[in-house]
């Protein structure tokens, strides 16, 4: 049986991908046998893993059933982590969805097939609220929550804790992201947050920093180019976290 | 996962890079070991145990891939199904049942990668250069997932453009015969290949050459205590050439048949009790109650380490070399029929003997009755072993599955009071009151299995008894 992790946030920008290609890569480092399933239409996963972003038959012949999962799936430059890509299609994914018999079951329906082949797996999600975040939550075990700590940030926690209306949704474990912590704000909010939803927050924190951005332009996750790097062993030091809970 | 030869001298890097864009990784050495159980059922199953870089993992040998592994810093001495991890135990334990793993062959590898790349830097074909320490140097391509096409451009410069042959046999093959060992173990099987018309002598001498070397194969490990199944394959050599002996004492010249008959008598009453015991240790594994008989397997335990002192002293005597070296060196007489003769003839009596000794047995008759037709079947039955292939298998072979039905209830039935027997005789020993109980409920068990087996003894002797027409129109 797989573990679905799906790295979902209303908001864009706040570190999905990045959570998602390194979480996946030091799964896979782990020995457990990893699947990306990159949702976001915008393929940045794909991109990172130097994939084309390209699907046979499109998004909508995939939530419908009408493919075969094994032969769109792409090997990494990582033994043990596959992918499964992006396509432009996937910005109609809700529409595609929508006119399946059970919309919000398909995500997990298309997965189903690939359960033994998988110790782990991630879902690189759009930001949204919409039919696509809904078969998320269905098909995920672990809703993973980036988080950074602004303001508003707070208010992400009662979006989640709405949308999560079934009884048996994902565990939710939030984390802080990009997280500069020179800046007042970021220790307040923090510091707040942590009061309001003791349990709820990872302890791990990743920090704003350069190598995250510096994935985009080497095309690799950061364990790859920077191991020691403070935000390499941040991703090491969450993954440990986050399969402590799961213990 | 396929597999190319690289010959001495053949730079690989220099070789692919006019015709591939590739990254090449760092070069490492590791010691390799390979594990089979002696008879190689591993190797029977298509699969490879092999440790290396602190890994201990199962390897397909047809495609190379690792379809399950650990980590395991150091490599084991040996291995039961019982030690395996979980991860490993699913798929190796039914297969290897109470025999050891045992490294066959260690081999000090020097490895390297090599990401074959596409123009977008992504790695669509894995290569590795294997260089182990003696061994002809391979170069493995493995396939990244979706990417076939680059796989079968890469195929094509090796073969082609390298001019590389494939190699199918597995690296753990080469290894294991270049210390001079079997890659597919050693079979404690008889595998003869008697004809018609061959002397008997001749074939009797056939039977001993073979079984004497599944003798001579068993006694290092017997020795050595690797598994309970080389002193249970050596047992069987023995009296498979006691058997004959018996049977076919007329090819044989008086005096060196019965010194030998003597000897190996001796191998069979000093390998004994440790058998026994083995049994006992074996079939505790199957109770139930394991648990509340911990105090019973102490006891077992103690016995058959003193059993064992006992039996390698005994089985490093003269007498056991001598019996040995006299059974490799005896030669029948000159001048003796043809096999199919004498083996007709002799086949023929048992089975007659067999059909009186059984027709005799009825409710009343004493447990010792069922167990001396046992051991005539045992007769039978390598008689039909040695010279089985001689006659018409249309005839020989429902006669040998007549005989080993009927050979199992017998078996069940000797062996479950065997078991009750030896379970009383230890209650003095086990000082402990749980085990005590379990072993008084575990006897009752014994007493009821035993009973169900005598009640199947008539129908199952009726069908072996249906046979006689058949043998006798065959053979006499």
């Amino acid at each position: 049986m797989s573990t679905v992790f799906a790295t979902y946030n209303v908001k864009g920008g706040v570190g999905k991908t990045s959570a998602a290609v390194n979480l996946a890569r030091l799964a896979a480092e782990d020995g457990a046998r990893t699947l990306l399933w990159d949702l976001d239409p915008q393929g940045a996963s794909t991109y990172l893993f130097r994939v084309k972003p390209k699907v046979k038959g499109g998004g909508k012949a995939l939530v419908k059933g009408k493919s075969d999962v094994d032969a769109l799936l792409k090997g990494t430059d990582h033994e043990g982590l596959d992918l499964l890509p992006a396509d432009f299609s996937y910005r109609h994914m809700d529409l595609a969805l929508d006119g399946t018999k059970q919309p919000t079951a398909r995500l997990k329906a298309v997965l189903a097939p690939l359960q033994d082949d998988y110790d782990c797996t991630f879902l690189d999600c759009p930001p949204s609220v919409s039919l696509v975040s809904e078969s998320v939550f269905e098909a995920a075990d672990v809703l993973l929550v980036p988080i950074i700590p602004a303001t508003l940030s707070s208010r992400t926690f009662e979006q989640i804790e709405k949308l999560l209306v079934q009884e048996e949704g994902p565990r939710v474990m939030a984390f802080f992201s990009m997280v500069d912590r020179r800046k007042h704000l970021h220790r307040d909010v923090m510091a707040q947050l942590r009061d309001e939803q003791p349990g709820a927050l990872l302890d791990t924190a990743i920090p704003m920093a350069a190598d995250v951005e510096r994935m985009g332009s080497n095309r690799r996750p950061i364990a790859d180019f920077a191991p020691r790097s403070p935000a390499a062993r941040a991703y090491r030091e969450l993954w440990k976290e986050i399969q402590a809970r799961l213990r | 996962m396929s597999a190319y030869l690289l010959p001495d001298g053949l730079d690989l890097d220099r070789a692919l890079a006019s015709h591939l864009d590739f990254r090449a990784g760092p070069a490492r050495s590791a010691a390799l070991t390979f594990y089979d159980t002696f008879d190689g059922r591993l190797h029977a199953a298509g699969l490879t145990l092999r440790h290396g870089d602190g890994r201990l993992s199962v390897v397909d040998r047809a495609t190379g891939a690792e379809t399950a592994g650990v980590p395991l810093a150091a490599a084991p001495e040996r291995l039961f199904g019982r030690d395996l991890p979980p991860a490993l135990s699913a798929r190796l334990a039914p297969l290897i049942e109470m025999r050891a793993l045992t490294p066959l062959a260690t081999v000090v590898t020097r490895s390297r990668n090599l990401a074959v790349i596409n123009e977008d830097d992504k790695t669509v074909v894995r290569l590795s250069e294997e260089a182990p320490r003696g061994l002809r140097t391979r170069v493995l391509s493995l396939p990244v997932r979706g990417y076939d096409k680059d796989l079968q451009r890469v195929h094509k410069v090796l073969t082609v453009s390298l001019g590389l042959t494939r190699i199918v046999e597995p690296l753990a093959d080469e290894a294991i015969a270049a210390t001079g060992a079997l890659p597919a173990g050693t079979s404690s099987k008889l595998d003869l290949a008697l004809t018609r018309g061959q002397s008997a002598g001749a074939a009797a001498e056939a039977v001993l050459a073979r079984t004497q070397a599944i003798a001579a194969a068993n006694l290092p490990g017997t020795l050595d205590d690797v598994d309970s199944e080389f002193l249970h394959d050596l047992r069987v050599a023995v009296r498979r050439a006691r058997s004959l002996l018996r049977e076919l004492k007329t090819v044989f010249p008086e005096r060196e048949l019965q010194r030998l008959r003597d000897d190996l008598k001796w191998v069979q009453a000093i390998t004994g009790e440790m058998r026994d015991l083995d049994v006992q240790l074996l079939d505790f594994e199957a109770y139930a109650d394991r648990d509340r008989l911990a105090a019973l397997h102490e006891v077992l335990e103690a016995h058959r380490t003193r059993a064992l002192a006992t039996m390698r002293r005994d089985l490093r005597s003269r007498r056991a070399t001598r019996a040995l070296q006299s059974w490799a060196d005896l030669r029948a007489i000159a001048g003796t029929p043809p096999v199919e003769a004498i083996a007709a003839e002799r086949i023929a009596k048992v089975y007659r003997q067999m059909l009186r000794m059984g027709r005799a047995i009825d409710e009343d008759t004493q447990p010792e009755a069922l167990h001396e037709l046992r051991k005539k079947g045992k007769e039978l039955r390598y008689l039909l072993e040695f010279f089985g292939g001689l006659f018409d298998a249309d005839v020989v072979k429902p006669m040998i599955r007549a005989l080993k039905a009927l050979q199992d209830v017998l078996g069940r039935h000797q062996d479950f009071e065997v078991q009750a027997d030896t379970l009383r005789n230890l209650t003095a020993e086990v000082d402990d009151r749980e085990a005590l109980l379990a072993m008084g409920v575990l006897i009752d068990r014994l007493a009821h299995e035993q009973h169900r087996a005598r009640t199947e003894f008539a129908s199952q002797f009726a069908v072996f008894a249906q046979r006689r027409a058949a043998v006798k129109a065959t053979f006499g």
